[in-house]
């Protein structure tokens, strides 16, 4: 199953017997956010042991991949964990979104302080 | 620490406790690294009181053709220092400085030659810009530029666009070129980034240093950036490399208000250390977005563990219903009845 509110950005859901995979690609309107999503995904993923539900590689063509078995679902509370699902993917827009306001700030200062000191 | 200092903070200190009334002469050997690949070595090599001062530029070659030595001479000439005409080993250029014999009239002098002395990479670089410089000067007054002329619009046919561009390679690959004219003097930097991701952010930051002068900095000089491509002015001299592609120039128009001689030294200390400034904000801004995700995700990690059913408080009851087994201190069971 595909949700998709655009080409760039999509959920991909599939469900099989005993677990379900959910699949979601983030945002990048350009190369500063590629760059970003990409870094971010890869903090995430170096770190999938601790974050169980994380698949190390994601399926090709999208960031980033959960894959929630039914083991998962006997140590973990079914609706938290999709809390967690949905609150990550409202997060992780915000955040690189973010970031990138926050480079552009950052860069339009350090110019300006520069170029103020030739006065 | 926003701007970068062009003194070198080692030096100054090794100098002022040297120069220091109740200094007690120990034997020194500090090397000491400085940007773009400068070496200094201050050492003791004969008496604890003499000091030993030395420079290695990467790119002394090319400062010499362009007139350093006047211009190191004109600056450390004082009845404090010496001169060496041969300088030590494996360096371009020393200074010998006997503590003993040092002579100043007020703290003042003293404080300034400290400063001098910590700032001799500044100096050894300054020679081709000054000499770019003086060249306007003599341009200027040569064919006074076109007051109508207020976009500063190129003539093509005007000789000046013959003029010798001043080519310092101070990295490897990567060079500052600069060229006088009759109302401007134009410096063009080449950089290569070997990370892709620096690049990207470099597009970023390029692209505010030239907003910025439209926007508030209207004092400032102009900046024009260019990717892989060479910029007109020094297209005849970019050999093919091996790096073609990869780098990119940042051409900065310096106008006649930066070329006066009040702001002349003001404008060649900063646009020395450009390139390492740029650099140096490149390397914060990635640093603070790695430490902003990694904060992010052990904030995803907390949310995580969250739906995690807490182990040590109880497991669901057996029949599922979600309702969580409990315990007295002492181990017993309640059981909910209904």
């Amino acid at each position: 199953m595909t949700i998709s509110r655009n080409e760039n950005e999509q959920v991909l859901i599939e469900p099989s017997i005993n677990s379900v995979r959910i699949s979601i690609k983030i945002k990048q309107s350009d190369e500063i956010e590629n760059i970003l999503v990409d870094k971010f995904t890869g903090f995430l993923t170096k770190r999938a042991e601790n974050f169980i539900i994380l698949r190390r590689v994601p399926t090709p063509g999208y960031d980033i991949s959960f894959l929630l078995t039914n083991y998962h679902n006997e140590i973990m509370l079914k609706n938290k964990l999709i809390d967690f699902v949905i609150e990550f993917m409202e997060d992780v827009d915000k955040e690189i979104s973010e970031m990138k306001l926050f480079l552009n700030a950052r860069a339009r200062f350090i110019a300006e302080a520069y170029l103020t000191v030739f006065d | 620490m926003l701007q970068l200092e062009s003194e070198n903070l080692l030096i100054q200190e090794t100098f002022s406790k040297a120069f220091e009334a109740n200094y007690e002469p120990t034997n020194l050997d500090r090397i000491i690294t400085d940007f773009d690949f400068t070496t200094y070595h201050i050492s003791t090599p004969e008496l604890k009181t003499k000091i030993l001062f030395s420079i290695k530029i990467k790119c002394f070659e090319d400062l010499v053709k362009y007139g350093v030595f006047e211009i190191l001479k004109l600056k450390y000439s004082t009845p404090n220092i010496t001169i060496l005409s041969e300088p030590q080993q494996g360096y371009d250029f020393s200074l010998y400085i006997d503590i003993e014999n040092l002579k100043f009239n007020n703290e003042d002098e003293k404080l300034e030659l400290i400063e001098n002395l910590s700032l001799l990479k500044r100096n050894c670089f300054s020679a081709p810009f000054l000499k770019a410089f003086n060249r306007y000067d003599e341009l200027s007054k040569l064919s006074p530029p076109d007051p109508n002329n207020l976009y500063g619009v190129d003539n093509i046919t005007s000789d000046t666009n013959k003029e010798e561009v001043l080519t310092i390679s101070y990295r490897d690959l990567e060079s500052i070129y600069i060229k006088p004219s009759n109302d401007r003097v134009t410096v063009i930097f080449s950089t290569i980034f070997k990370d892709e991701t620096d690049k990207v952010l470099s597009k970023v930051f390029l692209q505010e240093f030239s907003d910025a002068r439209k926007r508030s900095v209207q004092k400032a000089p102009q900046v024009i950036n260019s990717h892989k491509e060479p910029p007109l002015e020094i297209r005849h001299l970019i050999r093919p490399t091996t790096s073609e592609g990869q780098t990119s120039y940042i051409t900065f128009v310096l106008f006649p208000r930066h070329l006066t001689q009040a702001a002349r030294w003001n404008t060649i200390t900063h646009i020395q250390l450009f390139r390492s400034y740029f650099h140096y904000h490149i390397k914060i801004a990635k640093c603070y977005l790695h430490q902003r995700m990694r904060y992010r995700v052990s904030g995803f990690m907390k949310v995580l563990n969250r739906a995690k059913i807490d182990s040590d408080e109880g497991e669901l009851a057996a029949d599922g219903s979600g309702v969580k087994e409990r315990k007295t201190a002492t181990g017993r069971r309640f059981e909910v009845r209904i």
